[in-house]
């Protein structure tokens, strides 16, 4: 029987604008297992992408607890939650967001050179993961001479190098034609099925819904029960 | 802070500039420009104020002076005194002086002037009179009936609005002085000193010969002149001629400059406002490029926040970077004003006192060096500490 690896109870996130409140997320549990490939899909602003940031750590819900990899992250102090999203969790972001003054190699590996991983090891790695995604021959370009596909690749290596617990994708297709996007789906299956990587998508196509384990359905900030 | 962190706050500031070398090279030259614009006006300042008072030491005090004592009204065996000093090693020069009044009258104007009695060849090595005449010649030894004169006394000399009774005489007219004690006679004017010092070219000179014909006193001086190698050093003799037994008043040129005094400090306050003014036009500069440079890399500060790296190596990096900008700018500026001081002391500036040589203290290039990168530090880490600070997703995706 697989681990549950995210636990979420009763989240809830609310934008304060002066009085008026806006619930972007209410009182949503949900768990995730290891190695499992999870879908949030719902419209456009039903929250998926607020569910998603989360758990991804990169924001902190108003109410609630999220239990990660046997750990209560909500309640973590700043630094630790850096060292957590470094050392645990993967992103993929929908504009790629890689750093513009790195070439793709750097851009993977300066996570590894600030956990203090030898220079020779994070070269290695980063040069082979980038190899995996199909980028060995664009190792030193910078993003701005790569396509918006190979930026993504380099942006999936690049979340990948630290063996991530969890890899977080928001919407990481958007952007891309549907050739590049069908081959940023086939890497995310491949590592899912062949390295039991548990992977979080969110997304509005409804086609990923086929390559997925799960979906778990967002209306209105709330999870859309009626739907399975 | 551990050794990985200092690697990538490194390795992070190195590809940002490298990447932006344009920006790097903007940021730079105002750097540059800014430490120019600090220690160019202040070491003209400065150079002036040197110039002023090598104007009073090469004409009326010396490095060392030494005068009665407040009984006295004159030093007495003077002759001998003056042969002592020179024998002390090191001594450049040693001219004995005396100070006196005359109402000098020609072509119906009379003007009272002050008069200094000088041996002609001792003043050689102690004064610029002899380097400064700018028509006729300098006095010739014994008594021979003529006088140099400063260009601040005749009206030849004088500008457009200068309303003061001055001399309409030149060179090889003549003149008549009335001494206090009554004596009357005709003097030739044999050359015109122009010092560039307004106090020193407020005096006739005449020799010693001429003062022993007036007053019919010999081996007497108001003052003796001592030259040393350098400023600096005036303690040092000092104690070396109360060595050979000089009992009278030793008093270095810095007592000795008066008005001078009073100009050099106002320059001197006028030099630390130039610096703080400028200081703070540098350091809001500085504040508001590296500012938009940080707020430029907003999105890029908060993808690095969300792949883990520490707000700290964020922060190191900027500010290793603002550091960078501070200390090559500052490298730049620094030769940009050897530059200007090289080519300047070679080619002075040609002022009304003399040729003013922009002079850079170590202390004054020390201190702008390090407000300066201090300023650079400052001004790369507020905004950058905002920048870090700053909530992932407000910093990706804009907020």
């Amino acid at each position: 029987m697989k681990n549950i690896i995210i636990s979420a109870k009763n989240l809830e996130r609310v934008y304060t604008t002066g009085i008026i409140k806006t619930y972007a997320l209410k009182d949503i549990s949900i768990e995730i297992k290891e190695g499992e490939f999870v879908a949030i899909m719902g419209p456009s602003g039903s929250g998926k992408s607020t569910l998603l940031h989360q758990l991804g750590l990169l924001d902190t819900p108003t109410k609630g607890s999220i239990i990660i990899d046997n750990e209560d992250v909500v309640n973590l102090i700043e630094s630790k939650r850096t060292k957590f999203r470094l050392e645990k969790l993967g992103y993929v972001f929908q504009s790629y967001n890689l750093v513009p003054e790195l070439t793709a190699l750097e851009n993977v590996y300066i996570t590894s050179m600030a956990q203090g991983m030898p220079a020779e090891e994070y070269k290695k790695k980063a040069e082979d993961i980038l190899k995996r995604v199909g980028l060995g021959e664009r190792l030193n370009h910078y993003p701005s001479e790569l396509s918006g596909g190979e930026q993504q690749r380099v942006s999936i290596a690049r979340a990948l190098i630290n063996k991530p617990k969890i890899l977080f994708a928001d919407e990481p297709t958007a952007n891309l034609d549907t050739a590049s996007g069908d081959n940023v789906l086939s890497i995310f299956k491949e590592l899912n099925e062949k390295h039991n990587q548990t992977i979080v998508l969110v997304s509005h196509e409804p086609e990923h819904a086929k390559i997925v384990d799960r979906v778990i359905w967002v209306k209105d900030g709330l999870l859309d029960k009626s739907r399975k | 802070m551990n050794k990985s962190d200092l690697k990538v706050i490194t390795f992070l500031a190195y590809k940002n500039i490298a990447k932006s070398k344009t920006t790097f090279f903007v940021i730079v030259a105002v750097m540059a420009m800014s430490f120019l614009s600090i220690t160019f006006f202040a070491a003209i300042i400065d150079g002036l104020g040197y110039e002023f008072e090598e104007g009073m030491i090469k004409t009326l005090t010396g490095h060392l002076v030494i005068e009665p004592s407040e009984n006295d009204k004159y030093l007495e065996n003077t002759n001998n005194l003056v042969s002592d000093i020179r024998r002390i090693p090191d001594i450049v020069g040693v001219s004995q002086r005396i100070d006196s009044n005359a109402v000098a009258t020609h072509e119906n104007i009379q003007v009272g002037i002050p008069i200094i009695f000088i041996n002609p060849e001792d003043e050689l090595r102690v004064s610029s009179f002899s380097e400064s005449i700018v028509e006729g010649e300098y006095l010739s030894k014994g008594n021979n009936n003529e006088l140099i004169i400063g260009s601040e006394l005749l009206k030849s000399y004088s500008g457009e609005n200068d309303a003061e009774k001055k001399l309409d005489a030149g060179v090889g007219d003549i003149i008549q002085l009335s001494f206090s004690n009554g004596f009357v006679k005709d003097y030739k004017i044999k050359g015109v000193f122009k010092t560039g010092s307004r106090f020193g070219d407020m005096n006739a000179l005449m020799t010693y010969g001429d003062y022993e014909e007036v007053f019919d006193t010999s081996n007497i001086a108001s003052k003796i002149i001592v030259t040393l190698p350098d400023r600096g050093m005036e303690e040092e003799f000092k104690n070396k001629l109360i060595g050979i037994g000089v009992k009278d008043q030793i008093n270095p040129w810095q007592t000795k400059m008066g008005t001078v005094e009073q100009f050099i400090s106002s320059l001197e306050i006028t030099n630390k406002i130039t610096l703080i003014v400028g200081l703070l036009t540098a350091f809001a500069t500085i504040y508001i490029i590296i500012f938009i440079n940080v707020t430029n890399k907003r999105k890029q500060i908060g993808i690095l926040k969300a792949t883990g790296i520490k707000k700290e190596i964020i922060l190191g990096s900027y500010v290793l970077q603002s550091l960078i900008y501070g200390v090559a700018g500052v490298i730049v500026g620094i030769l940009m004003m050897f530059g200007l001081i090289s080519l300047l002391t070679i080619y002075p500036l040609k002022m009304p006192i003399g040729d003013v040589i922009p002079i850079l203290t170590t202390t004054k290039l020390i201190t702008t060096v390090l407000i300066l990168v201090l300023a650079s530090v400052v001004a790369g880490f507020f905004p950058s500490k905002k920048a870090a600070d700053d909530n992932i997703l407000e910093a990706i995706f804009g907020g």
